[in-house]
C-alpha cells in the first residue's frame, strides 16, 4: 500500500482515451496456425479416414450404404462374444475327489454323450466315436471364478492405493516447497515423484514381476509406486497452494512446521486430498484389471487366458464385471466425498 | 516490558517502512499505533516476533533480543491477533483455541489431537470469556461471523499466557459495536495477566478510549508518542491528512498546521 495520492490531471487537459478492439491481425495468425496444426496432425493420425469410416457406418445403419467394414466388424465382435458366459461344466472323470454326495452349491452333475473324430490306428481312418461322460455343470460356475478373481483385483486396487498413500505422506512433505527444509530436498524429492510418474504401471509391473514372481504382490507395488507420484505430486501442490493466513499465525506464536501444517494447512485440503485418493482408488482398480495381463495377479489374467483362447463369450462376462466393478465403486466414492466434505 | 532500538526496515523493493524507530513499552500496557495506510505499523508489530527482519536495529523483550537463536523461544511468549482473523477455516472452533498451546504441546499429541484435560478446560473457559457459548464447539471456524471469528482469535491468542500481544488491526472489519466489544476483550485479558499489549488500529475515536499510550506513525516514523488526551483533533488531522511528513513546513512556523512532536526514545 502506498500512502502517495493517485495524481489528478489538471482541469482543462484533453485526455486521450483509448480502448483496442478485442481482436488483431495478432489473434488471426494464431487462429490460422492452431487451424493448420489441426489440419496436419488430423490427417496424420487418420482422422480425416476415421470420419469417412464412420459416416458410412451409419449410413449402413440407417439404409443408405450398403456395406460398411466397421458395421461388420462390430457385428462380429458383438455375436461372438454374446451371450456373456455365466455357467461353466467339467468332466467328472477329471475331479478325483470329487464327492457324489456332496456336490458344491448349485451345482449337478448330466450325463452327455461326446462325439469326436480319431484316428483308427488300424485303418488309418478318420472314425467318429461317440463316448458318454458324465459332466458337473455349475450354472453359475463361471460368474463366481469372476467374481473371486474381481475381489482379487478390488483387493490389489485397494493395496496399491494404500502402499502410494503411506508413499506419498513423506513425499508430499518434502516436496512442498514451503515445507521442504532445503532447496536440495525440494528438488531431490520433485525428482523422485517425477520418475515415479514417468514410470508406466504396466512396464513397471513387467519388471516387478521379474522380481517378485507371477501373483498380486508385483501388481500391488507397481500401482502403488505410480500412484505415489501422482498423490506426493498433488498432494504437495495443495500445501503449497493453502491460504496462508491460519499458518502464518501459528508460525507466529512458534508451533513449529509440523504442527503448523497438521493444524494450519491439513483441514483446508483435506476434501482436496480425499478428492485425489478416491480418484486413485478408481483408476488403481482400472489398472489392477489391466496388470494381469503381464502376470501381475487379479482378473487381467483371466482376461488374456480367454482371449487367447478366442473364447469371447467368457471375456464379455469378464468386461461387464469389470465395468459394474468402475460403476459401483463410482456411486461408493461419489457417495463418500458428498458425506466428508 | 517490549524495547525497540533504532530499528529500520527497508524492503528489497526500496520502499523503506520502518526509518531509525525507538520505542520503549512497560509491562502490562495497551499501547496503540495509529497512522494511515502504509506507514509502518504492521511492520512494526511483526518484528517483535520476528515475522520481519529489520535491517537495522534490534527488539527485546524483557532483555532478550531477537535473534535467530532465541527466535522460537521468544515467539511461544507472544500471541497475535490478526486483522483477518487468520483461522483454520475449516477446523472447528475449539481446534483452532487448542492450537493457539501448539508451541508448548508434545508433536504426538498434537498430531493426535489428544490435548490435556486441563487444556481443554482452558479452551472452553476462554471461549467463554470472549462470549462464545458450548454450541460453538464443533461449529466450523469459518462458518462463524467476522466478529465470532475474532472472539475465537481472541481466544486463541490468550490460550498461552502470553507476556506480549501483538494485534494487528484487529478490528478492521468489525461493526462498530463488535470492535469495541473485541477490543474490551483484549484489554481486559490482557490486564488480567499484565500482558503487554501492541494494538494498531484505523479508528482514532476506539484508540483513545482503549489506550494508554498512542504512538502516531507517519512514512516509517513515529510522529506523536502520548497519553490519549494529548492526542488531539488536530493532530488526529495532522497525522491523517498532513502532507507528507518530509515535505511538511516545520509547524511552528505555519500557523493552522499543528504541531507534532517526533518522539525518539
Ligand atoms: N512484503 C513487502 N514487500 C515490500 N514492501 C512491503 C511489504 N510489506 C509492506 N511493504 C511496504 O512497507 C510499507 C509499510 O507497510 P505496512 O504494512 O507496515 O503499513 P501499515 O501501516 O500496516 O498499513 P495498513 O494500515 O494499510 O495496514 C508500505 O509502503 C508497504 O508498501
Ligand atoms: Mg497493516
Amino acid at each position: 500500500m502506498d500512502s502517495k495520492p493517485i495524481p489528478l490531471p489538471a482541469p482543462g487537459t484533453r485526455l486521450d482515451w483509448r480502448l483496442d478492439p478485442p481482436y488483431s491481425a495478432r489473434h488471426l495468425a494464431w487462429l490460422l496456425l492452431v487451424l493448420a496444426i489441426i489440419l496436419v496432425t488430423g490427417h496424420r493420425v487418420e482422422m480425416d479416414r476415421m470420419a469417412m469410416m464412420s459416416a458410412q457406418a451409419v449410413g449402413n445403419l440407417i439404409g443408405i450404404s450398403d456395406d460398411s467394414q466397421v458395421v461388420r466388424g462390430l457385428s462380429r465382435v458383438g455375436q461372438s462374444m454374446w451371450p456373456p458366459v455365466i455357467g461353466d461344466q467339467e468332466e467328472v472323470a477329471r475331479l478325483p475327489e470329487l464327492d457324489r454326495n456332496k456336490l458344491p452349491l448349485f451345482s449337478h452333475i448330466e450325463v452327455q454323450q461326446r462325439t469326436e473324430q480319431r484316428l483308427n490306428p488300424q485303418t488309418l481312418q478318420l472314425e467318429q466315436e461317440t463316448e458318454t461322460i458324465e459332466v458337473l455343470v455349475k450354472p453359475v460356475g463361471y460368474l463366481w471364478t469372476v467374481a473371486v478373481k474381481m475381489v482379487e483385483t478390488l483387493e490389489i486396487a485397494l493395496w496399491g492405493t494404500v502402499i502410494s498413500v503411506l508413499l506419498s505422506i513423506p513425499l508430499a512433505y518434502y516436496a512442498a516447497r514451503n515445507y521442504s527444509p532445503n532447496r536440495y530436498t525440494y528438488t531431490f524429492t520433485r525428482g523422485v515423484i517425477s520418475l515415479l510418474r514417468s514410470a508406466p504401471e504396466l512396464i513397471v509391473a513387467l519388471f516387478l514381476v521379474l522380481a517378485y514372481g507371477f501373483g498380486p504382490i508385483a501388481g500391488v507395488l507397481a500401482l502403488g509406486l505410480h500412484a505415489a507420484g501422482f498423490l506426493g505430486k498433488f498432494y504437495a501442490e495443495d500445501i503449497e497452494n493453502a491460504d496462508k493466513k491460519p499458518q502464518e499465525a501459528l508460525e507466529a506464536i512458534g508451533a513449529g512446521k509440523l504442527k503448523t501444517l497438521w493444524y494450519g494447512v491439513m483441514p483446508q485440503v483435506a476434501p482436496q486430498y480425499i478428492a485425489y485418493t478416491l480418484y486413485i482408488l478408481d483408476r488403481n482398480v482400472r489398472m489392477a484389471t489391466v496388470i494381469g495381463l503381464v502376470g501381475a495377479g487379479g482378473i487381467g489374467q483371466e482376461l488374456k487366458g480367454r482371449f487367447d483362447m478366442f473364447q469371447y463369450g467368457h471375456v464379455a462376462t469378464i468386461l461387464l464385471a469389470i465395468f459394474l466393478a468402475v460403476f459401483l465403486l463410482d456411486q461408493f466414492s461419489a457417495r463418500l466425498r458428498a458425506r466428508l466434505m | 516490558m517490549i524495547r525497540f532500538e533504532s530499528i529500520s526496515k527497508t524492503w528489497p523493493d526500496g520502499t523503506r517502512a520502518l526509518s531509525n524507530i525507538s520505542l520503549d513499552v512497560p509491562k502490562g500496557q495497551f499501547c496503540v499505533i495509529l497512522g494511515p495506510s502504509g506507514a509502518g505499523k504492521s511492520t512494526l508489530l511483526r518484528a517483535v516476533n520476528g515475522l520481519t527482519q529489520p535491517t537495522q536495529g534490534s527488539v527485546a523483550i524483557d532483555g532478550t533480543v531477537l535473534t535467530p537463536a532465541t527466535e522460537r523461544a521468544l515467539r511461544k511468549r507472544v500471541a497475535m491477533i490478526h486483522q483477518h482473523f487468520n483461522l483454520t477455516n475449516r477446523m472447528s472452533v475449539a481446534g483452532n483455541v487448542l492450537a493457539g498451546l501448539l508451541p508448548v504441546v508434545s508433536t504426538v499429541r498434537a498430531l493426535l489431537g489428544w490435548f490435556k484435560p486441563e487444556h481443554r478446560a482452558k479452551a472452553c473457559r476462554l471461549l467463554g470469556h470472549v462470549g462464545l457459548s458450548p454450541e460453538h464447539l464443533q461449529r466450523r471456524a469459518g462458518d462463524l461471523s467476522g466478529g465470532q471469528q475474532q472472539r475465537v482469535g481472541v481466544a486463541r491468542a490468550f490460550m498461552n499466557d502470553p507476556e506480549v500481544v501483538l494485534a494487528d488491526e484487529p478490528v478492521a472489519s468489525l461493526d462498530p459495536k463488535i470492535s469495541r466489544d473485541i477490543l474490551a476483550l483484549i484489554r481486559d485479558a490482557a490486564k488480567e495477566r499484565n500482558a503487554t499489549v501492541l494494538c494498531s488500529l484505523h479508528q482514532v475515536d476506539l484508540a483513545r478510549e482503549f489506550a494508554d499510550r498512542l504512538v502516531g506513525m507517519r512514512d516509517g516514523r513515529v510522529v506523536f508518542d502520548g497519553i490519549p488526551a494529548e492526542f488531539t483533533d488536530a493532530r488526529v488531522e495532522a497525522l491523517y491528512h498532513g502532507v507528507r511528513w518530509e515535505d511538511a513546513p516545520k509547524a511552528d512556523k505555519q500557523p493552522g498546521m499543528p504541531a507534532l512532536e517526533v518522539a525518539i526514545a
